[in-house]
């Protein structure tokens, strides 16, 4: 059965997911071609693309990197393909050299980034505006409110793209992408776009002459898109009141759905932005009609500053409040209690009688490494070696959880990649041996370089690639690591034979000393630690093993037979408890045992225990 | 409550709550795609975005409801809190008017298990009685149930979502008859299911059909 995504029912109304929206926006804008790494809160995106993108007739790829996404997606639009790339915010930064010169060039097929934000920093190390891009590098950037409104501006935006040739931003929040709502699907396209790449190189080559000329056109090009905004409709106005409300993103639906409640639409007027740039003539015009207006915005005063700024041009000296007058606060997400609480102040307004009723002390639920996870296995091991007083950095992936308690195998963490740099650079001043830890997804995206700069240091350093064959933290999409025994989706875009064994391509940037391991083979791993250890310069120890949540989705004789604590011989010293952090293992009453349908018999918590109280339960030999 | 819905006419606001893996994003689906099909307006949510295995998860399902993702205090009409201490955080969601089901069967949390010590120096699962009564500060409608045990009787553990469905059904708050929903499951969920789901969404139907959650309030 094909995907409803794919469903050519104009008019059908399907409930679906933010992320998903997206993809049928663009489906039904001709889409041609689609890259992207994932990230929370955008990798929603490319899942549903690498399903559908063979029926679609869409080339897709799961990209190394941000970097390689748009520069590849960019390229196919100058074939004249209709193009989308897929990332979280941060990608977007790391995309952002390519990204900085899109706009001059300037794209044929019309091309849309899709990148997430994060309001909270839910799933991520900070939380950031990336509606700047507009004014920074000359970006329309969209900023829908509900899954509609995505599924509505991705299928607009791509003729946008052509007519101004400008690349655009699809800017989501957590609260969007992940939120299902209403779409009422329109008829998928007849026709594509015609692909062709016709030399011209004073048009594609922004070496200074030509860049130059296209900074010009640029700034025409720009107008051009605020003029096409203007008659876009995403910028609705509600009510006829002189009390402004401006809102965007999800802080319209909060603002909207309340001033509905409040039913004050003779008192209040309701502006929402849609897109950057703000048009001038709409904001104008709702500006000449206002006595006060209250902005409400995730994230920094963009709009605000924009509104204030559009007033004291208009001769308007209007109060113009938000972040900066304190009605919300400049961090974090919004949500509809906040929001109400600001709009009722801003209306004089009694505010809300709160039955204050007070929550209990709950336990919260962390994340943890699974249990069988291969990367508790390396951490501890390598701990048991290097010992408590080496510094771990560590990197961007499920291993930032060995972070704390037990593990204590995260002292210092940035952005992808950074691991290794960072051990560069503590190992030069501090003169002693540093550890990286990074998994090889994470590798292939931006740990090569600083490896080949560590090399050329000849830094003491010890990378740890914690190899398990996937992109796990985001979801199990495929990573660039080869892996012999050809999982059925895991190998990178269906291409089995087409991975990097990355002992090759560590010894290929020069590493000289370099051991590849299986960390459930104790002794052998801890032998290579010691080894790295006692020796100079920098050395990397591959850890490969299977992520283990994956391994039992994909191989049917996955899952290994659990291990049980022979209580006889167990004193409850605590120990496997102490220096593991296994949610396999239960404590209850003093007593201690291996709940079975957690453990996937990875044998660790056996290997630590001091006693020998710790078995393989012991199943019948595979017929 | 609803004599003769209209599509459309009504409005519920439906907090699920649970640990991961106890298939809450999997209910708030089906509870979805079960309203879209009769015709009404959807909007679900997922409230919290690291839900790996045993994380606390949240999901909303808002049928007629308007554009906001987010519930606001007390803007919850029904919880289901698929695990104690999961339904005791849906407090800020709970108002005078929220019926609230909870399952009494707990799923410790790892950390309490980990030398893990609480604010209170406590570090033992917090005592259900008392978790039942914080629920009961807010609203009067607090009906607990073993849908753990239901769903094992049922036949599968997997099912505990299913329970806490079937209290949704049986309480009388949805303007449709509960087999409607049956026959959601019959498409959506996996054929070799069919019978344990039925049976799970059944025993929570009768249970709080029992209760007469509806005239309780009236």
């Amino acid at each position: 059965m094909s995907h409803p995504v794919l469903k050519d029912a104009p008019g059908a109304s399907i409930c679906m997911l933010g992320n998903h929206a997206i993809v049928r926006g663009a489906l039904e804008a001709g889409l041609q071609f689609f890259s992207c790494y994932p990230g929370t809160p955008s990798s929603e995106v490319g899942d549903l693309l690498a399903r559908v993108s063979k029926p679609a007739g869409v080339l897709f790829e799961y990209s190394i990197n941000e970097k390689v996404a748009v520069e590849v997606a960019f390229a196919a639009s100058l074939t004249g393909a209709r193009s989308m790339c897929g990332m979280k915010h941060l990608g977007l930064n790391y995309a952002g050299d390519p990204i900085s010169t899109m706009p001059y060039v300037g794209v044929e097929g019309g091309m849309v980034i899709v990148s997430a934000g994060d309001p909270s920093a839910i799933t991520s190390p900070n939380e950031q505006d990336q509606r700047h891009f507009s004014r920074f590098l000359y970006y329309p950037v969209f900023d829908p409110a509900t899954p509609d409104d995505a599924y509505r501006m991705t299928r607009y935006a791509f003729d946008f793209s052509e007519k101004t040739r400008l690349p655009v931003i699809m800017r989501p929040t957590t609260r969007v992408c992940h939120t299902s709502g209403m779409v009422e699907y329109g008829p998928l396209p007849q026709s594509r776009n015609e692909i062709r790449f016709t030399k011209n190189p004073p048009r594609y080559v922004p070496i200074p002459v030509n860049a130059r000329r296209m900074r010009k056109e640029l700034i025409d090009r720009f107008a051009l898109a605020e003029e096409l905004l203007g008659q876009s409709g995403f910028f609705p106005r509600r009510g006829s009141g002189t009390m402004g409300v401006i809102a965007s993103g999800v802080g319209y639906a909060y603002a909207s759905e309340i001033l509905d409640e409040l039913g004050l639409y003779d008192r209040v007027s309701l502006l929402k932005i849609g897109a950057y740039p703000i048009p001038e003539t709409i904001l104008s015009e709702f500006l000449s009609s206002v006595e006060s207006v209250l902005v409400v915005e995730e994230l920094t005063p963009y709009v605000e500053e924009i509104v204030s700024l559009n007033a004291f041009r208009l001769g308007r000296s209007i109060p113009v409040y938000g972040k900066n007058s304190g009605h919300f606060p400049v961090e974090f997400e919004y949500n509809p209690d906040m929001v109400e609480d600001a709009i009722r102040k801003f209306l004089q307004l009694e505010p809300r009688t709160i039955v204050e009723v007070a929550l209990p002390e709950l336990p919260p639920r962390p994340p943890v490494l699974c249990s069988g996870c291969p990367h508790r296995t390396s951490f501890y091991l390598a701990r048991k070696v290097f010992g408590k007083n080496t510094v771990y950095v560590n990197d961007i992936g499920c291993y930032t959880l060995g972070y704390g308690e037990p593990l204590h195998s995260c002292d210092v963490l940035l952005c992808m990649g950074s691991s290794i740099s960072q051990a560069s650079g503590i190992a030069r001043t501090t003169g002693k041996r540093t550890v990286a830890y990074i998994g090889d997804s994470t590798f292939f995206h931006s740990g090569l370089p600083p490896l080949a700069n560590a090399v050329q240091a000849n830094d003491d350093i010890t990378v740890v690639i914690l190899n398990n064959y996937i992109t796990a933290m985001t979801g199990f999409q495929p990573s660039f690591s080869a892996w012999e025994s050809q999982y059925p989706d895991s190998s990178n875009n269906g291409q089995k034979d087409r991975g990097i064994v990355l002992l090759d391509a560590v010894k290929g940037l020069g590493v000289k000393e370099v051991y590849s391991v299986d960390p459930f083979d104790e002794a052998q791993t801890l032998d290579a630690f010691k080894k790295a250890k006692s020796s100079k310069g920098v050395n990397v120890v591959i850890c490969n093993s299977p992520c283990a949540v994956h391994r039992v989705r994909v191989e049917p004789d996955g899952k290994r037979a659990p291990y049980i604590i022979d209580q006889e011989k167990c004193n409850a010293c605590s120990l496997c408890v102490r220096v593991l952090g296994c949610p396999g293992i239960v404590v209850e009453d003093g007593v201690y045992f291996i709940d079975a349908s957690m453990c996937d018999g990875c044998d660790l918590c056996a290997y630590v225990c001091n006693r020998d109280a710790i078995h393989q339960v012991e199943v019948p030999e595979h017929a | 409550m609803h004599d003769n819905p209209k599509n459309g006419d009504f409005r519920l606001r439906i907090l699920l709550a649970g640990t991961g893996g106890q298939g809450v994003i999997t209910a708030a689906r089906l509870l979805s795609e079960y309203f879209v099909r009769k015709g009404d307006q959807v909007l679900s949510a997922q409230l919290h975005g690291m839900a790996q295995r045993g994380g606390a998860v949240q999901s909303t399902v808002c049928v007629n409801s308007g554009i906001s993702p987010a519930l606001p205090r007390g803007g919850a009409d029904v919880v289901l809190g698929c695990e104690p201490v999961e339904a005791a955080r849906t407090l800020p969601y709970v108002s005078a008017d929220t019926v609230v089901f909870i399952n009494t069967a707990p799923i410790v949390p790892f950390v309490l298990s980990q030398n893990y010590v609480l604010e209170s120096g406590s570090s033992e699962y917090p005592d259900l009685g008392m978790l039942e009564e914080s629920l009961r500060a807010a609203t009067s409608r607090v009906y607990p149930l073993d849908a753990t045990k239901m769903a094992q009787e049922a036949g599968s553990l997997k099912t505990i979502n299913v329970v806490m469905l079937g209290c949704l059904f049986g309480a009388g708050v949805v303007p449709y008859p509960s087999q409607d929903f049956i026959d959601t499951i019959m498409v959506l969920a996996p054929p070799n299911l069919a019978e344990t789901n039925t049976a799970a969404f059944r025993m929570g139907v009768e249970f709080a059909e029992s209760l007469n959650v509806v005239e309780q309030a009236s």
